[in-house]
């Protein structure tokens, strides 16, 4: 059933084409997105089945073996991400379908869209570095199309910080394939695990290096973050939303991936663990000098991703268990928080605090909507937020790493903070200047019916994450334990023969 | 008892959800959840008295010891007394306090139902972790109800400073908890208990972070301010969030943990007590300064708090017995004080004491509720708080640490206590009025459901300190779950004439001169509220200072910069790899840096270029110089023996010179600031340390030179496995055609965005209205156009040569599409856009959407043939001219990718260059 390895990433594709071609009609492209997203997430939970089963799947493009042709592979990591992304991705394209806008005046979006569908999965399921690469672009060039929808003129503006970011992280990446290959001769992961092994550590360190500020830049880690904040905020909703949720944690996985595959040990832990610590606590304290919705939730994610960071850091199987389980989950919630970000911007005109405000009167579905997602995030049970967060805590604890403890417990605090800044500038103040409109106090919902679907769904998964924590935290240990001892994951790449 | 905790959430949330259609039935629906416990638990009594802790458990996540353990025991029986028998009491209060018409009633006391439910998981959880989650949960729910009213200012600042206080103690517990835990490899409270860990630094380091969070949630000093500010909230929730139950959590917790840890943890005792006696005493004081009856009876809730942190911190037999009796007592005089300050408000509009007035005959039971609510606060004989003060000072005389100093400080507290209860009285029955009230508002009486539940509970006060024998077996079965070694206890009004009698009676005395010599001791009462630091400023000026240092950090982390920006990517990206291979071991190689001087040449053209490229100020030239750069790296190709890869990089550098010229046209022509010398000398450092790494690192890499390299695989499987003789294509369009697939998506998607903005662009209000410089005109030669004509047909030919060929020849789809590509540039550069949208009847995008479908199409074929994802098929075929051909499947693949890449160049320039040549020469003129 290699089948389902590919599907993922040349079904997408296939429909961006039919897309493409079909630009005149709106309703037969949206048929063509939904169909092929929900295909998507029907495979992803059939592969997830199967590696949760059998370990780690894995498949070779055009037939040719590992390490000459490009391999695909699923292990229980990229399993549930791949499942995860593919839930998103529809709920994000239904809200898209259902906001005003978002969508319906530009042809190129839901080519364009399942075009990034298919960089993100190949990203998850390849087992190449070079096509990790490949991957990575596509989803990148993707987003270079989405963030500049609309072409508002401060839209291109901070568009050009992002690409321009960007595209310096790419041309980064291509060196370091380059060096790896040069030293390596392939770029198979399964095949590099046992060759990079054998050089120099001084080499081995500084690839790692490379590799990690690579997709750090990507995943916003410190100090490579600055380009996010600047320029997510100024998309429109959906692509926010799914940028939010999806890009940064392709970094995320990509570092996940390389630094345990290829690079086991070989970055001294005190600087993974020093990344992870500043990421958190300037993430946060950037949401907190934040007064504008998107902006706070923004700084949010950077501060987020220090915590999946610090479970890699610790390299336990707890650690890297609660980087799993925490990832899956900051995927849900943070998607979720910014389609709220986008329905209280329908709802009030802005996402500016000062402008908003009385919302927990005038639009109480939003203040429930608002809440769940937010108080996950910051931890509080039985949301997902608590056992992720407990789960990475008591990683650390175990792992008796005081500072770790001490900051991701601070920061906890913090992001409370700044969320409850958003809590009290939009649904408790009023609005602080005097023009703003307050939309009136209706009994009718706070936008169509497709844009809060989706986001009650993702609300709903906060709580369903959370409440099912104990099936969803084994799985995420035995991810853990593949990431962690790769030896299973190399064999069934390299060792199975065309 | 999961089902009592899941009653309460779906009954508070169905309030909250339908509180507009159930109007004041959410008051009953709420109400529910403590009326079944309360009735469960009476009917359990009997059993948990016993001493059968009644035990559940429901496994949640049990790898990380995370599981609904609940455990009734004894003491938890006891707080669930009060928080099911008082929050039945203050949901009938409710139902007569808030007007029927109240808007959001549904949700204020669905919140209260939330609450109620919280605060039975907390004393029912025999899990650390899932104390901690019901903590954090009445931590929620209490800033919610505090800030009920979010219109006022006063309000919203009390709810954040009461989640930011409790809150950050919480997440400190959570740690201090953990640790703990993992000191005594059990999250099980009772386990803890039962065999606790050895004291380490851990353990100490893990204890404190559990009191920094006990005592935030009970109001201790420093962390009380916050309780006063709740006061907002309507007096119901008062009542029972903030006198009767939440802020008894940190108590509850202390006295579980103290039996355990007072003894073998040194500084327990003397921490913990001075903590709540200190409390005590600043609480007492500052209740002495308040007029506001509500605010009264908070800092007076501070020092009983004070009071009950002290006693059970002891952890001594005597002192969880004494601190039992305690909580009843408090419970019952303190809710029904509340309620008391609830009806008198609903009466007269007002509580405070300079403006209430004497109570008229049908307020007298209120009264005395009052009176008898003050006088087991103060310490009343035959009123419970009696009984409890007798245990509490026997218990602080024998306590194991300071005994003499532990119980002066108690009897001062409680003098102060005596003190403001009197002045609760006093004020409550209008004796400290100074003004005189206005006629025009009629007193209201107040209905029964005001009075009813305050009764309740001054009966049981009162009962019970006549006849505290009624709880012998309550007190005996809490003591007895907290410290297992305490036999049965029993309760008595009267031990004889004995120091604690006497100094029961000091205390009285020396509350009622207090209260008599108010005025001459106004400066002595002061000082209560002059501290040095006291909790409001304190708190004031942490959000200030964590405000500022928010705003500084992302000032400079974050400053919209992209140069600045891409200097710290760059830099970092050289710093990280270059420190960590210097200070690890690498090889160098043979120090053979060039193959050969053609090599050699080409490198100092490449270099050459790139630095005059820099150092122009003329954007053409410069992007000119790029050019040479591109074609001396083909220069490089065609030396090391790849033509493919040198005719790819031609085609694209000739393509992406066109392209520099089309958006030139648009831009100044110089760039816009030179910067400033210092600025320069700091970029040029940067790029000497990136430059540097990247040459360290090609050198440490390039001396590897594995054994076997994926290349020599390539070269050897082409033709016999890929039948292609050439090795790029074969890998392009079969080895790493999966690549290749990717490739073309993004060429695809890059073509869709710039056709997109250029779209945006010319709305109004796009990209354009930008003060860029109109566009330049390029001048049409007629004979140029002829030409190209031909030129074209010639390049279209070859394009498909290329294409057909490629996978023996030099060629390939991409290289063919580029060519393809650079013919229909040279259609617009002779006939403008116009030209290139005669080519065909189609739209640029049908090129690209069949391509993208041809290439996935040979993709998803083979998979329909239960073979891999692109995998080739092979079929040979006799073709006249080009004699034998082997037709691969790949060849539908590579048809794809160079459909792609047509598709691009006529949608590129379809954005960039369709501004109608006529219209643009006429309204650019002259800007040459």
């Amino acid at each position: 059933m290699n089948a389902l390895l590919a599907l993922p990433v040349v079904l997408p594709l296939l429909g961006a084409g039919v897309s493409v071609l079909v630009g005149r009609s709106r309703r037969a492209q949206r048929a063509v997105s939904i169909t092929v997203l929900t295909a998507i997430a029907a495979v992803a939970v059939a592969l997830l089945i199967q590696v949760d089963d059998r370990g780690v799947v894995v498949t070779s493009a055009g037939g040719w073996p590992a390490p000459m042709g490009i391999t695909l592979v699923a292990d229980r990591f990229s399993a549930v991400m791949l499942l995860t992304a593919a839930v998103m991705l529809l709920a994000v394209l239904l809200y898209a379908i259902g906001q005003p806008g978002a969508e319906r005046n530009h042809v190129g979006f839901q080519s364009v869209y399942l075009v990034l569908a298919a960089g993100v999965n190949a990203a998850f399921l390849t087992g190449d570095l070079f096509n990790l690469f490949v991957g990575i672009e596509m989803m990148l060039t993707a987003s270079y199309v989405l963030i500049t929808l609309g072409g508002r003129l401060d839209q291109v503006r901070s568009g050009m910080t992002y690409v321009v970011i960007s595209l310096m992280a790419s041309a980064l990446f291509l060196a370091a394939l380059a060096f790896t290959y040069a030293a390596a001769g392939t770029v198979n992961m399964a095949d590099l695990a046992g060759v990079v092994a054998g050089l120099p550590d001084g080499t081995r360190a500084a690839l790692a290096g490379l590799f990690l500020v690579v997709f750090g830049i990507k995943a916003g880690l410190f100090p490579l973050f600055f380009w996010l904040p600047d320029s997510y905020p100024t998309a429109p909703s959906p692509v926010t939303a799914i940028f939010a949720g999806l890009l940064t944690k392709v970094g995320v996985y990509a570092i996940i991936r390389t630094q345990t595959l290829i690079f086991p040990g070989a970055l001294p832990r005190w600087l993974v663990l020093t990344v992870a610590a500043l990421t958190m606590v300037t993430g946060v304290l950037g949401a907190i000098a934040q007064d504008d919705v998107k902006r706070i939730l923004s700084f949010h994610i950077i501060s987020h991703i220090g915590y999946m960071i610090m479970g890699l850091g610790l390299a336990t199987v707890a650690g890297l268990a609660g980087a799993v389980f925490y990832t899956v989950h900051h995927i849900v919630v943070k998607t979720g928080l910014f389609l709220t970000g986008g329905l209280i911007e329908h709802h009030g005109g802005s996402s500016r605090l000062s402008r908003l405000g009385n919302m927990v009167r005038t639009a109480p579905l939003l203040a429930v909507l608002f809440l769940v997602p937010a108080l996950s995030l910051a931890g509080i049970p039985p949301l997902s937020g608590f056992v992720a967060k407990l789960s990475l805590i008591d990683a650390a604890v175990a792992d008796r790493q005081w500072p770790m403890v001490a900051s991701s417990v601070a920061v906890s605090f913090l992001t409370l903070f700044a969320l409850m800044k958003i809590w009290f500038g939009v649904f408790w103040n009023g609005p602080d200047e005097p023009d703003a409109i307050e939309p009136p106090a209706t009994a009718a919902a706070p936008g169509p019916a497709l844009m809060l679907a989706p986001t009650i769904v993702l609300a709903l998964g906060a709580v369903l994450i959370g409440l099912g924590g104990g099936p969803l935290y084994d799985y995420s240990v035995r991810a853990a334990e593949q990431l962690h001892d790769p030896t299973a994951y190399v064999a069934a790449v390299l060792g199975e023969g065309p | 008892m999961t089902a009592l905790l899941t009653l309460h959430a779906v009954t508070g949330a169905i309030a909250i959800l339908f509180g507009r259609r159930l109007g004041r039935r959410a008051v009953y629906v709420a109400g529910l959840g403590p009326l079944v416990t309360f009735a469960w638990l009476i009917a359990e009594f009997g059993t948990i008295l016993d001493r059968e802790p009644i035990t559940e458990s429901v496994r949640w996540v049990p790898r990380l010891g995370l599981d609904f353990d609940l455990r009734a025991d004894g003491f938890g029986a006891l707080m669930l007394l009060l928080v099911a028998g008082i929050g039945v009491l203050v949901f009938v209060y409710s139902n007569a306090y808030f007007p029927p018409n109240k808007e959001g009633l549904g949700r204020l006391i669905g919140l209260v139902g939330l609450f109620a439910g919280s605060m039975v998981g907390l004393v029912l959880a025999d899990n650390l972790l899932i104390l901690y989650g019901f903590w954090e949960l009445t931590t929620i729910t209490s800033f919610l109800l505090i800030g009920n009213d979010h219109t006022d200012a006063r309000a919203r600042a009390a709810a954040l400073q009461a989640l930011l206080v409790t809150g950050a103690g919480g997440l400190a517990m959570l740690a201090g908890l953990l640790i703990v835990g993992h000191e005594a490899e059990t999250f099980s409270l009772s386990g803890l208990i039962a065999d606790p860990p050895a004291p380490s630094t851990a353990l100490t380091v893990g204890l404190a972070l559990v009191l920094v969070g006990a005592f935030s949630k009970s109001a201790q000093w420093p962390f009380h301010g916050w309780l006063p500010g709740a006061m907002v909230a309507p007096t119901p929730v008062s009542a029972y969030l903030h006198s009767a139950t939440m802020v008894k959590a940190g108590v509850y917790l202390i006295a579980r943990l103290a039996p355990a840890f007072a003894g073998p943890v040194g500084w327990w005792r003397p921490a913990v007590v001075t903590i709540g006696l200190t409390t005590m005493v600043v609480g007492g004081l500052r209740a002495l300064r308040q007029t506001d009856l509500k605010l009264l009876l908070a800092f007076g809730t501070v020092s009983q708090l004070g009071m009950m942190v002290a006693v059970f911190g002891l952890g001594t037999a005597d002192a969880v017995a004494a601190g039992s009796v305690l909580l009843l007592g408090h419970a019952a005089f303190k809710a029904a004080a509340f309620m008391v300050v609830g009806a008198l408000d609903h009466a007269h509009g007002t509580r405070d004491l300079r403006r209430l007035p004497r109570p008229e005959r049908g307020q007298r039971p209120v009264a005395l509720i009052g009176a008898i609510a003050a006088a087991s606060m103060a310490g009343v004989p035959f009123a419970l708080g009696f009984v409890a003060k007798e245990y509490d000072l026997e218990a602080l005389q024998h306590s194991p640490w300071a005994p003499g100093l532990v119980t002066a400080a108690a009897v001062v507290g409680s003098a102060l206590t005596a003190a403001y209860s009197l002045r609760f009285f006093w004020g409550s029955i209008g004796r400290m009025a100074t003004e005189s009230p206005d006629p025009a508002v009629a007193a209201r009486r107040s209905p029964p459901g005001l009075v009813v539940p305050g009764l309740v509970l001054t009966a049981a006060t009162f009962v019970a300190g006549v006849v505290p024998d009624v709880l012998d077996r309550l007190v005996s079965a809490s003591a007895a779950s907290l410290r297992p070694t305490v036999g049965s206890v029993h309760l008595d009004v009267f031990h004889g004439f004995n120091l604690t009698l006497v100094l029961s009676l000091v205390a009285l005395g020396g509350g009622a001169l207090i209260f008599a010599l108010r005025r001459p001791l106004e400066p002595v009462l002061a000082l209560g509220g002059e501290l040095p630091v006291t909790a409001a400023t304190g708190y004031a000026a942490a959000l200030r200072a964590l405000n500022r240092t928010a705003d500084r950090v992302t000032g400079v982390v974050q400053n919209g910069s992209l140069p600045i920006y891409l200097g710290v990517i760059v830099l970092t990206a050289a710093i990280v790899p270059g420190t960590l291979l210097l200070s690890g071991a690498w090889n160098d190689g043979d120090g053979a840096i060039v193959d050969s001087w053609s090599q050699a040449a080409i490198a100092a053209l490449i270099l050459g270029a790139a630095a005059a490229a820099t150092a122009l100020h003329r954007r053409f030239t410069a992007a000119l110089f790029l050019g040479v750069v591109g074609y001396a790296m083909a220069g490089l190709f065609v030396v090391r023996g790849a033509p493919d890869l040198a005719v790819t990089q031609v085609g694209i550098e000739t393509l992406t010179t066109v392209l520099f010229v089309l958006v030139l046209r648009r831009l100044p022509d110089r760039f816009e600031q030179r910067t400033a010398a210092p600025m320069r000398v700091l970029r040029i450092g940067v790029a000497v340390v990136v430059g540097l790494t990247v040459f360290g690192l090609a050198l440490a890499t390039g001396a590897e030179d594995p054994a076997t390299t994926v290349s020599d695989t390539f070269i050897e499987r082409a033709y016999p496995d890929g039948h292609g003789r050439n090795v790029v294509n074969v890998i392009l369009v079969d080895f790493r055609g999966f690549d290749t697939l990717g490739e073309i998506t993004v060429l695809a998607a890059a073509a869709i965005g710039a056709v997109a903005l250029a779209r945006a662009g010319r709305r109004p209000g796009g990209v354009r209205d930008s003060a860029a410089p109109p566009p330049v005109p390029l001048d049409r030669i007629t004979v140029l156009e002829v030409s190209t004509k031909v030129v074209f047909i010639a390049l279209s030919t070859a394009a498909i040569y290329l294409l057909l060929a490629g996978h023996n020849q030099p060629g390939g789809g991409f290289a063919g599409g580029i060519v393809a590509g650079a013919a229909v540039a040279l259609r617009y550069i002779s006939g403008g856009i116009e030209s290139v949208r005669r080519l065909s009847r189609s739209k640029p995008w049908t090129p690209l959407g069949v391509g993208l479908i041809t290439a996935a199409g040979a993709a998803i074929v083979p998979l329909l043939f239960g073979g891999s994802v692109l995998e080739s098929g092979v079929h040979t075929l006799d073709v006249p001219v080009l004699g034998e051909v082997k037709l691969t499947s790949a060849l539908a693949f590579d048809t794809g990718v160079f459909l792609v890449v047509i598709g691009l160049a006529m949608m590129v320039f379809e954005s960039f260059g369709d501004d109608p040549p006529a219209r643009s020469r006429d309204t650019a003129g002259g800007t040459r």
